[in-house]
């Protein structure tokens, strides 16, 4: 689903954000991102959404080459991925229901059926009651979860996350967590960038070390006893 | 790879290949298309609603910038009808020398009527002149100082309408003519009458096309400030997928919504003008026993003008979009 090729980020300030990186993570797998700030997590989470391009190597989502992606199919390409951030980045001006529905309205979905998967999306996160309230009126787990919603309301082969948990306690964050896992287990390729090595210990994926910019560990868990 | 890993794995392609699949049928994707715009023209609307004095700040300034060349152009359509009225008036008036006496200034008139371009000749003589001059002027008293009468017989000659739209030649006979002191022909003027109306009319045409600069800048910035106000939720949308089109649509209805109602209040503004002057006008024009009548815009142009602003307002709205769109993506 996920194929980096010894792909390295300047950036412009001459920052090297990330050097000579390659992994490759398959459909249906869930995996983390870790290191210290500035390792390069969030770059390489950048590179896959096209929000930034790598300045050497490919990067190839979904089969396909990004390089290959010119402009005008940028959004095109976000639409097969959902993304959800640290701060949630809910849009306070409308409600619950209107936050979920935003990348189907994007998409084109009809309205019926919009509603539908919008109930869907907020019943598997468990906020199925608060569709018509403002994101204001949620708490900081609840916020997230309706983020959650947003990005899985498409049906999008891939979910990306930068820092879900950030902001969140520890029990919160766990909550958070399983329900990606969940999403996993059905077939959606998850990729969460995240510093909380405990947390991650807890989950049992498979981590990507970033040290510095550099791949430093793939650590695939065996099963746990 | 352990048995979980292998599990995790094991039903993939499933999902991971349905979302990019063959596009939805034209008449689902039309429904779509049309869905959007109408999400795009209430949302705009609602949210111009939801700043009225923001919004009635900018309709303001717009309504006057369009009111202006408007009102221009009504006092001057108006103008032009009334020079219509005079371009009827065909008279030449030859003022004859003072030393000709009345018996003279009969034969040249009766002269004059056996010409072939001529269709009548009306004599008024120095005593037909000083009435008229006491009676018009309130000179009464100064004139009954005079102690002679200093006018000149007057021959106000209607020349038999050839077509043409030059002098008659009777202008230049009668400017050569040893009786005449001085030939009035009114066409003189009423060219110069002409003149400064079309002088208007550019004047006109230039301070409406500076002033729907004005209002595309005006809108343009509104929607600017709009566009700068809503960034985060702009970057939100994008990173979620929304293309250029669906970013720049909300902003394009409201510039739209933006000229729209600026003309309709600038079109308010000339009816309330019309309104205040109409009484005055008429009593204006009644006193030059004249049968014209102050006439406003009529539906057609009021109708052009809304539809000009509204497009001038979403022209704003696309420059100010496409500026914003291009400084903030990446390559």
């Amino acid at each position: 689903m996920i194929r980096f090729d010894n792909v390295s980020k300047r950036y412009l300030t001459g920052l090297d954000a990330l050097a000579e990186v390659s992994f490759e993570i398959e459909a249906g797998e869930m995996a983390f991102v870790t290191g210290h700030s500035g390792a390069g997590k969030s770059t390489l989470l950048k590179l896959v959404s096209l929000a930034e391009r790598p300045t050497r190597g490919y990067v190839t989502v979904n089969q396909r080459e990004l390089a290959r992606v010119r402009r005008r199919g940028i959004p095109q390409h976000r639409r097969g991925i959902g993304m959800v951030f640290q701060d949630h980045r809910l849009l306070t001006d409308r409600s619950v229901f209107d936050n979920v529905a935003l990348p189907l309205l994007i998409a084109g979905t009809s309205r019926t059926e919009t509603a539908k998967r919008v109930r869907a999306a907020l019943d598997k996160v468990g906020l199925l009651a608060r569709e018509k309230a403002s994101p204001l009126a949620l708490s900081t787990g609840e916020q997230q979860r309706v983020g959650i919603a947003r990005a899985i309301v498409a049906k999008p082969p891939l979910i990306i996350a930068d820092e879900p948990t950030g902001n969140l306690d520890p029990q919160l964050s766990l909550e958070i967590m399983n329900l990606f896992a969940e999403f996993g287990a059905v077939g959606t390729t998850v990729l969460i960038a995240s510093h909380d090595l405990l947390l991650l210990k807890r989950m049992h994926k498979r981590v990507l070390v970033l040290d510095h910019g550099r791949l430093v560990d793939d650590y695939r868990p065996v099963r746990a006893a | 790879m352990s048995a979980q890993a292998e599990r995790r794995t094991a039903p993939p392609a499933k999902k991971g290949a349905e979302p990019r699949g063959p596009r939805a049928p034209v008449g689902e994707r039309l429904a779509a298309w049309r869905d959007q715009h109408f999400y795009s023209f209430f949302s705009s609307l609602g949210r111009l609603a939801a700043r009225p004095w923001a919004t009635l700040l900018t309709v303001l300034v717009l309504g006057f910038a369009i009111a202006l060349p408007l009102l221009f152009w009504v006092v001057f359509d108006n103008a032009r009808e009334l020079s219509g009225g005079l371009r009827e008036a065909r008279e030449i008036t030859l003022f004859l020398k003072p030393a000709l006496d009345a018996r003279h200034a009969d034969a040249f008139a009766a002269e004059l009527r056996r010409r072939d371009d001529v269709a009548a000749v009306l004599l008024r003589t120095p005593e037909q002149g000083l009435a008229e001059f006491r009676d018009l002027s309130g000179f009464g008293e100064a004139l009954d100082a005079l102690q002679s009468n200093p006018l000149p017989s007057v021959l106000v000659v209607t020349p038999r309408d050839s077509g043409a739209s030059e002098d008659p030649p009777l202008v230049a006979a009668m400017q050569a003519d040893t009786r005449v002191d001085l030939v009035q022909y009114d066409a003189a003027w009423r060219r110069k009458l002409g003149g400064i109306l079309h002088f208007g009319e550019r004047v006109v045409a230039v301070v409406a096309v500076l002033l729907a600069l004005a209002t595309l800048l005006v809108i343009g910035n509104t929607v600017r400030m709009d566009i700068q106000a809503r960034a985060a939720e702009i970057s939100v949308m994008q990173m979620i997928g929304a293309s250029n089109g669906f970013v720049r649509r909300p902003f394009l209805y409201a510039g739209l919504w933006y000229g729209l109602l600026g003309a309709v209040f600038a079109l308010l503004v000339v009816v309330v003008v019309e309104v205040a002057l109409a009484e005055p006008v008429a009593r204006l024009v009644e006193s030059y026993a004249n049968r014209f009548a102050l006439h406003g815009l009529d539906p057609g142009v009021a109708a052009a003008v809304a539809a000009a602003s509204a497009l001038l307002g979403w022209c704003g709205a696309w420059i100010a979009t496409a500026r914003h769109l291009a400084a903030g993506r990446p390559a």
